[in-house]
């Protein structure tokens, strides 16, 4: 008899281990540890100068929550994200129903209409932030020829990135624009994995609309739209380059979101505990949408 | 007769109405959609006197079109660096992903290893804890390597993405190839590792191919590791050279920025677009299917 090592299912459980090594030990190495990592920075006094850091215990955590500006940040990661979340919701929500009917250039559209997602984000918000110029705005110039506004210098011309809260407003706009075509491309798929045998059988059955919408559509592409949403929300949560790039936080704290006050106190203050207990200030948020993603892979598995 | 003559053209003028009706409603997410890159493009090759008038229609040319902020970028930045910085990290990033990712895909879909799933998912969930949580550590682990303000600072970063996003693209791909081709190869005496580099490797193109794709536009999508990391002009890639190098204090040169962020932007929208659906089933495929 073979002995246990030499079996054939023995060689196949070691040629398949050695096989994920790699990347297990890859994402281990650089995203498992330095998770567990940055938890020990948090409870650290660690700077990006000096290589030895004592333990502090909770002290950065506490000087996070003493700090107003924690709470402007916080204050406006929810808002930022539930805002940006629900306009992405309905206007996916249309332009997934208008893309899941047949017509003529359905595939030019689709692709036209997907392009602020596809392109690189940083090299977008450029084009925003000219667009959003306080002198020289392309939509200020459109809203003034339509008599909304009066000319420059009035007083209600508006200041995009310069006002607080039109500013808030902005960067959310630029983040649902980024976002909406995923939005409409995850449901559309959900949308046609509907089979059309279902709601036909609906509709002979005397369901009108509403109903077929409610009842049979709604839950059918429910875990798509869960799946999609809380996608969104990871990719929200964890993108600084809007309003890094567009704002930086200003003006006076209006646009500061946990991202960008974590950047500006690890990386730009050099604060590296400091920096790494505010980041981890947005796991809490990120939990609900990664316990919501493991859930559905689960059920596919088993 | 009349009749026959008539039910096409009801059939046909409904199909019209229909069509106008869908056109309508999209036109505002047309216009949403492609105006800013419209923009952007014609602001990359308009004179600069033509940038700054308010009181003419600035959605055409009052000035001949230039090709100058090109020249700019090409003669006066390091744009030629960043684009040769960015092609480097992305043939690293994508070697790197290859190497881990298709092994670990196919084993994950072949060999019904026990944990094989958990250590699926946990791959997956590694995609899931995302750059802001992990860009502090990060900034430690790479002034240990000494590799900070260099871009193979990201070559070693950018993988913590690509694997787990390619690892379940090829998880996927490996098991639609069927398996008797597999068993055929070996009942012919290759080992299963001869079986997986002579028969599955070569149907397994289409696959590889998409999982390099992702690995040069995911890789093109970050902006916060380069920022982090890299500060150092001649090494930054495209995104954050364009993003951070081309305004001095509070002057922008518009003209040079969108030309500079566009010339590498429009190829990634583009290859991007084409993947597009891919990228969606690799991350949604679960609930779909």
């Amino acid at each position: 008899m073979l002995p246990w090592w030499r079996t054939p299912t023995a060689r196949r459980y070691l040629f398949g281990y050695t096989l994920l090594a790699p990347a297990v030990l890859y994402v281990t190495l650089l995203v498992g540890l330095p998770f567990l990592f940055s938890l020990y920075l948090a409870m650290s006094d660690a700077t990006v100068g000096a290589p030895v850091a004592e333990f502090v215990g909770v002290e950065n955590f506490r000087a996070a929550l003493e700090s107003p500006t924690f709470y402007v940040a916080l204050r406006n990661t929810l808002v930022f994200t539930v805002g940006a979340g629900i306009m992405k919701g309905l206007l996916g929500t249309m332009l997934a129903f208008l893309l899941l009917q047949p017509f003529k250039g359905r595939k030019v559209v689709r692709a036209l209409v997907v392009i602020p997602f596809t392109i690189p984000i940083a090299v977008s918000v450029l084009g925003w932030k000219w667009m959003f110029d306080s002198q020289f705005s392309v939509i200020n110039w459109a809203l003034s020829r339509l008599g909304l506004i009066g000319a420059w210098g009035s007083p209600d011309w508006p200041v995009w990135l310069g006002q607080p809260h039109l500013a808030l407003a902005s960067v959310m706009f630029v983040n649902v624009w980024r976002g909406f075509p995923f939005s409409a491309i995850v449901l559309l798929a959900g949308l046609t994995s509907v089979p059309p045998e279902v709601i036909d059988a609906a509709r002979v059955d005397g369901a009108t609309f509403m109903q077929r919408f409610r009842i049979v559509i709604v839950p059918m592409i429910a875990p798509i739209l869960f799946i999609g949403t809380a996608f969104d929300t990871v990719f929200t949560l964890s993108d600084l380059s809007i309003v890094y790039l567009l704002t930086n936080g200003g003006p006076d704290g209006a646009t500061e979101i946990l991202p960008t006050l974590a950047y500006n106190i690890g990386i730009r203050a050099g604060a590296l505990g400091r920096g790494a207990a505010v980041s981890l200030f947005l796991f809490p948020l990120l939990l609900p949408a990664i316990i919501v993603l493991l859930r559905t892979l689960r059920r596919r598995q088993y | 007769m009349a009749t026959a003559v008539a039910v096409p053209r009801t059939h046909r003028s409904k199909e019209i109405r229909r069509h106008t009706l869908i056109y309508l409603g999209l036109i505002p997410f047309l216009i949403l959609a492609v105006f800013p890159i419209f923009w952007m493009a014609i602001t990359a090759i308009k004179q600069e006197p033509d940038l700054y008038r308010m009181d003419i229609v600035p959605f055409w040319f009052h000035l001949p079109p230039t090709w100058k902020n090109f020249d700019f970028l090409f003669h006066r930045t390091f744009y030629a660096d960043w684009i040769v910085n960015t092609m480097a990290i992305s043939f690293w990033v994508s070697a790197i992903t290859l190497l881990t990712a298709v092994p670990a895909g196919y084993a994950l879909a072949r060999l019904r290893l026990p944990f094989g799933e958990n250590l699926g998912i946990g791959i997956f969930v590694t995609y899931l804890v995302p750059a802001i949580i992990l860009f502090i550590p990060l900034a430690r682990v790479v002034s240990t390597l000494e590799l900070q303000d260099s871009w193979w600072s990201l070559v070693v970063v950018y993988p913590t993405f690509t694997i787990p996003f390619c690892t379940w693209l090829l998880m996927g791909f490996f098991k639609t190839v069927p398996f008797e081709i597999e068993e055929a190869a070996m009942v012919d005496g290759c080992g299963q590792l001869g079986a997986l580099c002579r028969v599955v490797l070569p149907v397994s193109v289409p696959g590889i191919i998409t999982s390099v794709i992702f690995s040069f536009t995911l890789s093109m999508q970050d902006f916060l590791y380069s920022l982090a990391f890299v500060s150092i002009s001649e090494q930054k890639p495209v995104p954050l050279g364009v993003a951070t190098e081309l305004i001095r204090g509070d002057v922008y040169f518009w003209g040079s920025l969108m030309a500079g962020a566009l010339l590498v932007g429009v190829p990634v929208a583009i290859v991007y677009n084409l993947f597009l659906d891919k990228f969606i089933s690799g991350i949604t495929g679960a609930a779909i299917k």
